[in-house]
């Protein structure tokens, strides 16, 4: 179901929103860049191309958060309390919201994680269509496209002064379905024709099993400073660690470019150096998760591309894997 | 909202110095219906919580057709320094049983080749007490279990009831010559070859230091096991136990949810980095 | 300039001199340039030089243990260079520098994609390598012209300000750390086998993305630096967060030289500020 709005028209319904929902949004800082925050007037929103640095993921699996604590008795322990308010994400990108729909299948399976699933429940994601994928964007080469909606309950297309909307779930025709007006057939997008936007295409083999002993892993992760840029920027990246401090115990994100990330108490550590580290997430993300659960851990938003401080291209490092 | 992350709290019952840096300590729940829904299975492990200093896993090391809980724990960092310094009447936290355990209906009616070096007799204890206590299912038990010194063979106590078991033998070896010692010398490959157990209808279990099981292996494919018929319980760095904050994978398995318990031919098949 | 660079690097190669030439070659952006490990002559031809060619490659220099490095080194690399020597990090003798006469390198954070002068290299006047085995100078004078500007501009700014003020300045900025440690991985200096942010026994600060986490960690790392910094910026260019480090760092150097005269990174021969003391030390912790 697509809908024409204007802009006003959606500052008007995430004002009248605002009163209900916590709204999540892309906000510009002068000379930072794009970030998303907590929204509270929504003529804050920044509703250009140019992308956030952060993924929205950090919505959803938190940098840090607080899972446990003493509870009132000191010997007990208990869950820490989560909110329920009502939240409406606006702006994710087609990439992030993929990254979501991935997360899903490893935080919405087997052992259920209700802090990650509870965030999902109470969100309701209003993507952006990408109208200017920059040179680092690969999103096709995953399945993906400047309009894809997997992981969304709507998206929003930039046209002319205002936008068309795309209600995807029952949540957003329920709440979003009002605004706007009926669009006419020849003004529906051609989604297909946007995937063209998208100039950086790679092959995936369907397993790397074959290169894992390469020399090749070493060459091109000596660039690598072992920070954790890509892994915490991705919006698939879900690495954690569990820490204690203060009675309370808080699960953040670690990532395995770190050297700490695997090294064990006895001093050993199976992936001791950037060759092991580095193939260690190129392999979580195309060859393991996709043995686990049929796609690549990955939805080509460049981002790690784009801020790897050395200017590392997982894409290419990928696309160039001597198979 | 059910929190997978959330430990139990269990009171330390009994603690038993194994040997100069590893005590056994048998826990029970607090709240008794956490108890009674506990159950686990031979070569599953559990999270330990101290709260404030954080986690580490350590698998159960006794028979679940035995009463309590134990865990034998080596010293080594943050959690198990404070751990070691707790006593009877302390509370820590559990969370699990987590991992697959040993395949127990594989093991039936087979000969069992326990092998074992160090603190890696703690799961195959398990094992070990969990067969004893289902005689009927198993045939020929034989145990090799070897140590450093004589000083750091853990439970001794249990030595006497293993030997005097019906078709079981056991075999302890040290890697020097001590004084006093009148079991076999030698590492465990070695002895291994020296007592060539059978390799008809049957299941080696091995764990131990990393070292061992890379001497240990060879020696087994030798004597005619097939890699299907080798199993072993692996280790590595872990956090959650569940499979999802992505440290102890090997491959596209992760050793907490997939493991820790992989067949030779398994890990045969498998890339990984150590 | 850039074949100068390819027949020293092939000459160090051939001869033996060196097992690793590290320098720059180009990313896969075609623009933008990467760290570049050189140990075949046949891949010299890989080896590029312009203003894309930001980074610090001093920072490799631990990657390399036991081998004899030829490094590609523009004036703030070389700084840093001569702190590890000072620091016993490195032997002169496993290094050949090959020094680049620098005429500034590309602010690549700038929208719009023209080519400006970094906002770091304005305050660089020495764009010589104070230690150089070779030197590689501009051919023509492309040299951009060097404004005589007041390299703590940007301090004084902030010293203005009252201590709340100061305080919401920079826990805005820290609002934004992600705990990433590119400041501290992308450093040269910052070689500590364990540092203080990972050491669990006891924990130094908290690893919450908060306040009080962000805090202890941005501070501490610039702390560790006192004295020793030779503003390179890489921890500024690194920073996926856009929080401007240099402020911090400038603001140490600023204070370590107007209290001890001291400026890191310019004689290896120096001792550093702090293993040195003066008998006239105003304090009398000395005595």
């Amino acid at each position: 179901m697509q809908r024409l709005i204007t802009k006003q028209d959606l500052v008007n319904k995430l004002t009248e929103l605002l009163k209900d929902f916590e709204v999540v949004g892309p906000k510009e800082l002068s000379n930072k860049g794009i970030f998303y925050q907590v929204i509270e007037d929504a003529k804050e929103l920044y509703l250009g191309q140019d992308f956030a640095i952060e993924p929205i993921k950090k919505f959803f699996l938190e940098p840090s958060s607080w899972i446990l604590r003493h509870a009132k008795d000191d010997v007990s322990l208990e869950s820490f309390p989560q909110s329920d308010k009502k939240r409406i994400v606006i702006g994710a990108r087609p990439c992030e919201a993929k990254g979501l729909a991935l997360l899903d299948k490893l935080f919405d399976s087997e052992y259920k994680d209700d802090f990650y699933i509870n965030n999902r429940k109470r969100t309701i994601v209003v993507g952006l269509a990408c109208a200017k994928p920059d040179m680092s964007c690969f999103c096709t080469s995953m399945q993906g496209s400047p309009a894809e909606t997997s992981g969304m309950d709507a998206l929003i297309f930039e046209s002319g002064d205002g936008f068309i909307i795309e209600l995807v779930t029952d949540k957003a025709k329920h709440i979003l379905g009002s605004i706007g007006e009926d669009i006419k057939e020849d003004q529906k997008l051609n989604k297909d024709k946007m995937k063209a936007l998208v100039k950086k295409v790679i092959k995936t083999p369907e397993s790397l099993d074959k290169v894992f002993e390469s020399d090749y892993w070493d060459e091109v992760s000596r660039p690598c400073i072992s920070c954790g840029v890509c892994t915490f920027l991705c919006p698939t990246c879900h690495c954690f660690d569990l820490v204690d401090e203060e009675k309370k115990r808080m699960r953040c994100y670690d990532g395995c470019s770190f050297p700490d990330f695997t090294l064990e108490a006895s001093g050993v550590n199976p992936r001791p150096t950037k060759k092991e580290r580095y193939r260690q997430r190129v392999f979580h993300k195309f060859d393991y998760f996709k043995k686990n659960f049929g796609e690549n851990l990955c939805v080509g938003c460049g981002r790690c591309i784009r801020h790897c401080p050395v200017k590392i291209d997982i894409a290419d490092i990928v696309d160039k894997a001597p198979i | 909202m059910k929190n997978i992350y959330l430990p139990h709290i269990a009171e330390i019952v009994d603690v038993k110095q194994e040997t100069s840096d590893i005590k056994t300590f048998t826990l029970r729940f607090k709240d008794k219906a956490v108890g009674k829904a506990f159950t686990y299975k031979p070569g599953q492990f559990v999270e330990f919580s101290i709260f404030g200093e954080g986690e580490s896993p350590f698998c159960i090391s006794n028979s679940p057709t035995r009463d309590s809980i134990e865990c034998s724990v080596k010293k080594m960092g943050k959690v198990t320094q404070v751990l070691h310094e707790m006593d009877i009447g302390d509370e820590v936290g559990i969370r699990g049983p987590y991992g697959n355990g040993f395949p127990l209906d594989e093991l039936k009616g087979k000969n069992l080749l326990f092998v074992a070096g160090g603190i890696g007799l703690a799961p195959l204890r398990s094992l070990i007490n969990y067969c004893f206590d289902n005689r009927k299912d198993y045939k020929t038990i034989t145990i090799v279990n070897g140590a450093r010194t004589s000083k750091d063979l853990v439970y001794k106590d249990e030595y006497k009831t293993w030997e005097k078991a019906k078709d079981a033998h056991l075999h302890l070896t040290v890697d020097c010559q001590e004084d006093n010692w009148t079991c076999m010398v030698g590492v465990v490959p070695k002895i291994l070859e020296e007592i060539k157990p059978t390799c008809k209808d049957s299941i080696a279990i091995v764990c131990g230091p990393p070292i061992m099981i890379k001497f240990t292996l060879p020696v087994l494919m030798r004597l005619g096991f097939c890699p299907e018929s080798i199993l072993t319980t692996l280790e590595m760095k872990m956090k959650c136990g569940l499979g999802k904050c992505g440290r102890c994978n090997i491959g596209n398995l992760y050793i907490c949810k997939d493991g820790p318990v992989f067949s030779y031919a398994q890990l045969n098949g498998m890339n990984y980095d150590h | 300039m850039i074949d100068q660079i390819k027949t020293k690097a092939k000459e160090l190669l051939k001869t033996k001199k060196v097992d690793i030439v590290i320098g720059y070659k180009k990313a896969s952006d075609r623009i933008g340039a990467i760290p570049a490990f050189i140990d075949k002559e046949g891949d010299i031809d890989k080896l590029i030089w312009d203003g894309y060619c930001v980074y610090n490659l001093s920072n490799y220099l631990k990657d390399f243990p036991g081998k004899k490095i030829g490094i590609v080194t523009k004036g703030c690399d070389a700084k840093s260079m001569t702190v590890l020597l000072q620091e016993n990090q490195l032997k002169r003798e496993d290094i050949f520098i090959i020094g680049i006469e620098c005429s500034g390198i590309v602010d690549e954070k700038r929208k719009g994609g023209d080519i400006a002068y970094d906002e770091r290299c304005k305050g660089c006047k020495p764009a010589t390598p104070p230690i150089y085995d070779v030197l590689i100078k501009e051919e023509e004078k492309k040299q951009a012209p060097r404004l005589e500007q007041d390299p703590y501009e940007s301090v004084r700014k902030l010293e203005t300000k009252s201590i709340e003020e100061k305080f919401k300045f920079w826990q805005d900025e820290f609002s934004r750390c992600i705990r990433c440690y590119a400041c501290r991985q992308i450093c040269p200096l910052c070689y500590c086998p364990r540092c203080v942010a990972e050491q669990t026994q006891p924990a130094w600060f908290s690893k919450a993305v908060s306040v009080e986490g962000n805090f202890s960690w941005n501070v501490n790392r610039a702390m560790h630096l006192a004295g020793r910094c030779i503003d390179c910026g890489e921890c500024e260019r690194a920073c996926p967060a856009g929080i401007p480090l240099r402020d911090i760092n400038k603001k140490i150097e600023k204070d370590v030289k107007e209290l001890f005269s001291y400026e890191a990174g310019v004689d290896t021969e120096q001792k550093p500020l702090f293993s040195s003391f003066d008998k006239n030390d105003p304090e009398d912790f000395i005595k």
